[in-house]
């Protein structure tokens, strides 16, 4: 709840991959699965072209959560686009420490094309995640 | 009629006046277009008249101001909005004035910690309380001009190189507008540059270059292991030679010339570039000091929020 007595409904960006992650999305909306709404997907090529600079823009420009979903390791369309991924993960996080944001507000999953079930519930929990902890320190 | 400058140094180490100096022989060209009206590093010139007679701050009215430092105290709050009111064209001179320089690392720790450290316990000399009788009080944090008032010309640098100062000038006296085009270090370095993946990161003690080497030959600093700040930092140190003045001298870029665009963060896209050809990033010892050494200011570099 916050001043105005809403009900704090949070802004997550998610990026997924166009190959696993997004196909997945796509099962999870075909099959008519449930998963909250504040999550915005953006589709990108590979999960591995997210620059930790868009991540640290997001949290700080108004997004309050963001989650990077790509295939899992060893399934990379493009090889090892995940593998990079999951480095520049830890760059991210340590860097969300410096900003003072924290690393619950980050999460990076790993959801194949198959997986519509597992892509729904890794919305909910993260959503869940993100509203017990709030509106993100950079909103005013 | 020559040109009227008021030329001011605030928190700096005096650096950036001996590079106007060592302008050199295109110094003799300019100086005779040039009237110094207030330059407190050359010129007796008091704030409140020569006796001390006036109730305000006084600085004389100029068609260029030239400012050298970033603000860490009231009264070089005080002198900057000063020097806006009375300068047609403000110039914020090297990196402690672009954005914050040096003693902008200070941005890191709250006030009374700084105090704490360097006066109240100091463990190196003798510890006093901090001195308060006829001194300004400290600013809460190292600003930029930039932050206080509009800047119309930047020139950084640490310090920054004799003929950007040159090129602004000449182009200010000719009523252009000047700017340092939006390159990296990278852009203008000669080493080679053959693959990325760095496992380890040495130190610029380690950098031994064998004699004779030539700067051609040799291998990118970052490949050889080497933190370089080059990809992320605005290039112009070199000059009209165009090589960046530390690669020049076999070391790595520190970057003093700030970020390659404004609004840019050099941290984020160092860290990020790092992870992505493999190292790990936990290795980078100190990050928001290494990568932000001269660009604390602008809200860069604060103090860790503490987590509940």
């Amino acid at each position: 709840m916050n001043n105005t007595g809403e009900k704090f409904e949070p802004l997550i960006i998610g990026f997924c991959c166009n190959w696993c992650s997004y196909a997945g999305a796509d099962l999870a909306g075909t099959s008519r699965m449930q998963y909250p709404t504040n999550i915005r997907i953006i589709r990108v090529m590979c999960s591995g072209m997210i620059h930790p600079n868009l991540v640290i823009d997001a949290l700080t420009k108004g997004a309050d959560g963001v989650i990077i979903c790509g295939c899992h390791p060893g399934d990379c369309h493009y090889l090892d686009g995940n593998l990079k991924a999951e480095k520049r993960a830890d760059a991210i996080r340590l860097m969300l420490e410096d900003f003072g944001i924290e690393d619950e507000r980050f999460r990076l999953e790993w959801v194949s094309a198959s997986e519509g079930p597992k892509f729904a519930q890794v919305m909910t929990e993260f959503t869940e995640t993100i509203k017990k902890l709030g509106p993100s320190p950079f909103k005013t | 009629m020559p040109v009227k400058v008021a030329e001011e140094w605030l928190n700096i180490c005096g650096g950036c006046e001996v590079t106007i100096l060592d302008i050199g022989e295109p110094l003799l060209d300019l100086l005779p277009k040039l009237e110094f009206v207030h330059m407190p590093v050359l010129m007796d010139h008091k704030y409140f008249g020569q006796t001390g007679e006036k109730t305000e701050m006084e600085i004389p009215e100029a068609d260029i101001g030239i400012i050298s430092g970033g603000i860490r105290n009231e009264k070089e709050k005080h002198v900057t909005e000063e020097m806006r009111k009375k300068c047609n064209t403000l110039i914020s001179l090297g990196s402690c004035a672009c954005f914050g320089g040096i003693p902008a690392l200070a941005n890191q720790y709250p006030l009374e910690e700084l105090y704490d450290k360097v006066f109240r316990q100091s463990k190196t000399t003798d510890s006093a309380d901090t001195p308060s009788v006829d001194i300004p009080p400290l600013t809460d944090r190292v600003y930029a001009i930039d932050e206080v008032v509009k800047v119309d010309v930047y020139i950084p640098g640490c310090p920054t190189t004799p003929e950007l100062i040159v090129q602004a000038l000449t182009a200010l006296l000719e009523g252009k507008t000047f700017e340092i085009p939006e390159r990296s270090v990278c852009d203008d370095c000669p080493a080679k540059r053959e693959k990325k993946a760095i496992t380890a990161i040495k130190r610029p003690l380690e950098s031994i270059v064998p004699p004779g080497q030539k700067l051609e030959d040799s291998r990118c600093f970052m490949e050889l292991g080497f933190l370089c700040l080059g990809p992320v930092t605005k290039s112009g140190c070199g000059g009209s030679e165009k090589v960046p003045r530390c690669i020049k001298a076999f070391m790595p870029c520190r970057g003093c010339f700030g970020p390659i665009r404004a609004g840019a963060n050099p941290m984020v896209e160092m860290m990020g570039a790092l992870s992505s050809i493999g190292l790990d990033p936990k290795l980078i010892l100190d990050r928001r000091s290494t990568f932000q050494r001269y660009i604390g200011a602008q809200g860069r570099l604060r103090p860790l929020p503490k987590r509940p």
